[in-house]
């Protein structure tokens, strides 16, 4: 049904020089899916996201993480040693001929190494330079390191997030480093939009901190209402059912507003007769007094296999969902034929099934590709592009710049 | 000096939009410049969240508000077929559409992606659904809540080997529907004008959701079993996670990734003969004695507040950090710094502050927001100024309930 098309992509000819390790690639990934040229730029050992797990088979290799394999895929490879002065030529070289470029060093170290916003202008006028750190480029935190929990923690998404009797619970991967990539990812399309419109370069200054911090109105709750939100496990703060109810075969997650709840009702023809109450069409009410219609709605749940429950309350127009493990979402019926997900194969890794972009534009797909071995494009980018001489390129290589 | 508020100036974006993901992606649009415009209906079509809460006026709801800052609003019934044929009109003046309604609901209103592009082949249109515009479940309702556990996110969002999922209490995908779809919106602005051709962009959220899971799937793809929880264990970092420290309910995070770190924090924690105990001597040796070593992290933690551990271990260059409520980001010296909070004293809903973006410009201005302008209070104005209908007509049409 959807095409999946390699050709076809919707910002084709812009570059980008991805210098990031693992806090920002996700961030030149939507860019590769958006349809840009994205050039890793990695150091001589090789991106530090090549040893996280998981990897291939549990075996930790510098081709085998799965974490750099999907961070990274369709954009090519070169390595550089920028801290030598050759090496930091050619990525001056490599930026007189991009459009971006993406990175989240500390702050202060690309100046320290005489590669600052001002010098990157100079060999490329209209520059887009986006930096993506935990807390920004200035300010009594930017110097803070920032792991993922981290960045959830100081967002304000960790304290509200898990079982209330429990120590709060980081979400699955580093949802931080993701969600701020996408903000930088957003910051780049406003600067190319104001590139083509006006003329202009800019610098862009991402903070994980501070694309958290707009998460589930934690913020704005305490600001406008005088109230800190607290963990409530999977509990909905203004709605019930609005939770994970027990079926027979594991869970199926309920939203019920007050449009939905006389439909429910009506569904679940046993229902006990209280629940017949007119007050009880009041959400709020509902949320009130949680505990006892949860209850009474796990007794009907509990008669279901999840995936049966919800097909019978989306056909009465209620958005009920079943709890997926990640195989139970792979193989689902509907995101199959989406065709979400496409065979790439790897040398190393072999073909498996991987995520393509999360957009489809005019009924295309761009199809995902698999990611570089580490200094895949050397000779492509430095000789085929650059013009560098290959007896260069192997003295380069020689001296640990390349 | 430029500024970002003029980022995407002359830019026109209609929007049907309701809830948190497309109203926000409108506001995030808006706050960058765009002319957004809100088109929505007494006449079955209001936006959700003007009745969230308490207040009786619509424009009041603050949960509203924090979604649709520096929208225009254009109330028009899109059942009546004048309402209809004045959109495809406003189409044909602007650059883009932006929806999140359910598949086929503004087709059957006579403003499919054909309709509204006949008078412009250049117009852009970005829809958010649920699950997509095609395929088998494309009618399903969904919402961020269940959207999270449809993908595995649930499952994922656990402490290891509980009895039952967790997830969140919350609509992580609202936010990632939110912020994507700006992102591909002006990418397909810059498609169109650099192409000349109109596009079509089908964001599903689920889609979304699960481009935020993708090392997992490849896990379960490439390793062929079914990843599990891992709460706040990180494999690389011991000790690593979250912590109580002194107070009600006062937590902080802590993670130690090298040998560097490790005799930081022994240092920090006043315990510098652990740096050479056999136990902890490296990072594998730590990796086997995580228990040990969240023990006597809790022991330190606990005699302390979350912000003397983290001013003391990041002073020493260890990763830590507050978990922080509310009432902390409000008072956050680093959010502060970078004027991280748009303050309101309106006089519907008194004083409060908003967050603004993810995102500064450097070298450039940024104005205030502007809060959403009043329901239908901009109907003259785009029906008069943009397709030049006169009073008469307009106030025709308000009483035809047309406008309403």
């Amino acid at each position: 049904m959807t095409n999946t098309n390699n050709a076809s992509s919707l910002l084709p000819g812009f570059r980008v020089l991805d210098l990031t390790s693992s806090m920002g690639a996700f961030c030149g990934k939507l860019l590769r899916d958006l349809g840009m040229d994205v050039i890793k730029v990695e150091p001589p050992g090789g991106d530090p996201t090549r040893s996280e797990p998981p990897f291939a088979n549990g075996r930790e290799h510098r081709e085998g993480s799965l974490r750099f394999a999907y961070l990274n895929a369709g954009k090519r490879s070169v390595t550089l040693d920028i801290t030598q002065e050759s090496g930091r030529r050619l990525l001056l070289d490599l930026v007189a001929r991009s459009d971006i470029v993406l990175e989240s060093f500390e702050p202060g170290y690309l100046s320290t190494h005489d590669l600052g916003y001002e010098v990157l202008l100079e060999r490329r006028p209209k520059l887009i330079l986006i930096s993506l750190t935990g807390f920004g480029q200035d300010g009594p935190y930017a110097h803070y390191k920032t792991p993922d929990i981290v960045g959830t923690a100081m967002g304000g998404l960790l304290y509200i997030s898990g079982d209330p009797k429990l120590t709060p619970c980081n979400p699955p991967e580093t949802q931080s480093y993701y969600y701020a990539s996408l903000f930088a990812s957003y910051g780049a399309m406003l600067a190319l939009w104001q590139r083509e419109t006006r003329g202009i370069g800019a610098y862009v200054d991402a903070s994980i901190q501070a694309s958290m911090a707009l998460h589930e109105h934690v913020a704005f709750n305490y600001s406008a209402e005088g109230r800190v939100m607290k963990r409530a496990g999977s509990q909905h703060q203004h709605n019930a059912p609005a939770n994970l109810f027990q079926c027979k075969n594991g869970w199926i997650a309920l939203f019920v507003t007050q449009n939905h709840w006389p439909i429910l009702l009506k569904v679940w023809e046993d229902h006990p007769v209280e629940l017949d109450d007119p007050k009880w069409i009041n959400s709020n009410l509902r949320r009130a007094h949680a505990d006892y219609i949860n209850a009474q709605v796990t007794s009907y749940t509990c008669r279901f296999l999840k995936e049966d429950l919800a097909e019978l309350l989306q056909k009465h127009g209620i958005p009920g969902l079943p709890v997926n493990s990640p195989s139970d979402f792979m193989k689902d019926p509907h995101i199959q034929a989406r065709g979400f997900f496409s065979t790439v194969t790897h040398p190393v890794l072999g073909s498996f099934s991987q995520p393509g972009s999360p957009f489809v534009f005019d009924g295309k797909r761009a199809a995902p590709s698999s990611a570089p071995l580490m200094g895949q494009h050397n000779d492509e980018v430095f000789c085929g592009e650059l013009g560098l001489e290959r007896g260069k390129l192997e003295e380069l290589a020689a001296s640990g710049v390349i | 000096m430029h500024s970002t508020n003029e980022i995407l100036k002359g830019v026109r974006i209609l929007t049907f939009t309701t809830g948190y993901a497309g109203p926000f992606a409108g506001r995030l649009l808006a706050s960058y410049g765009a002319e957004v415009i809100k088109i929505e209906s007494r006449k079955g079509g209001l936006d959700t969240f003007r009745h969230y809460g308490q207040h009786k006026d619509i424009d009041a709801a603050p949960r509203f508000i924090e979604c649709n800052l520096g929208v225009r609003s254009l109330s028009i019934n899109l059942k009546h077929p004048t309402g209809a044929k004045l959109i495809r009109e406003l189409a044909g003046r602007s650059d883009a559409v932006l929806q999140n309604f359910r598949p086929r609901v503004l087709d059957k209103l006579g403003l499919g992606d054909e309709e509204l592009r006949k008078s412009n082949p250049k117009l852009v249109i970005v829809k958010l659904p649920g699950f997509g515009s095609e395929g088998p479940k494309s009618s399903y309702g969904t919402w961020g809540f269940n959207l999270t556990a449809f993908s595995g996110m649930t499952y994922l969002w656990n402490h290891p080997d509980q009895d039952r999922p967790i997830g969140s209490q919350g609509v992580y995908p609202d936010h990632l529907g939110f912020i994507m779809g700006p992102t591909i919106m002006v990418a397909a602005l810059l498609h169109s004008r650099l192409t000349g051709k109109g596009v079509s962009i089908d964001l599903a959220q689920i889609e979304g959701t699960a481009y935020t899971l993708g090392v997992t799937y490849l896990d379960a793809a490439v390793n062929g079993h079914d990843p599990q929880p891992k709460g706040n264990r990180d494999p690389q970092a011991a000790p690593h996670g979250c912590y109580r420290c002194q107070g009600e309910d006062r937590w902080c995070v802590i993670s130690v990734r090298n040998d560097d770190e490790w005799r930081s924090f022994c240092r920090i924690i006043g315990k510098e003969a652990l740096i050479n105990d056999a136990r902890f001597v490296d990072r594998a040796a730590r990796a086997q004695h995580t228990a040990e070593l969240n023990a006597l992290t809790q022991q330190w933690t606990e005699t302390q507040s979350a912000e003397q551990v983290m001013t003391k271990l990041q002073s020493a260059g260890v990763p830590a950090g507050v978990v922080q409520t509310g009432a902390d980001l409000l008072q956050d010296a680093q959010l502060r710094h970078r004027n991280y909070f748009v303050s309101f004293s309106d006089s519907l809903i008194g004083p409060f502050e908003i967050p603004r973006s993810g995102i500064l410009f450097r070298g450039m201005s940024e104005e205030p927001l502007r809060l959403p302008n009043r329901f239908g209070s901009d109907n003259d104005q785009i029906l008069g100024e943009i397709l030049g209908y006169d009073l008469a007509t307009i106030d025709q049409w308000r009483a035809e309930e047309v406008l309403t």
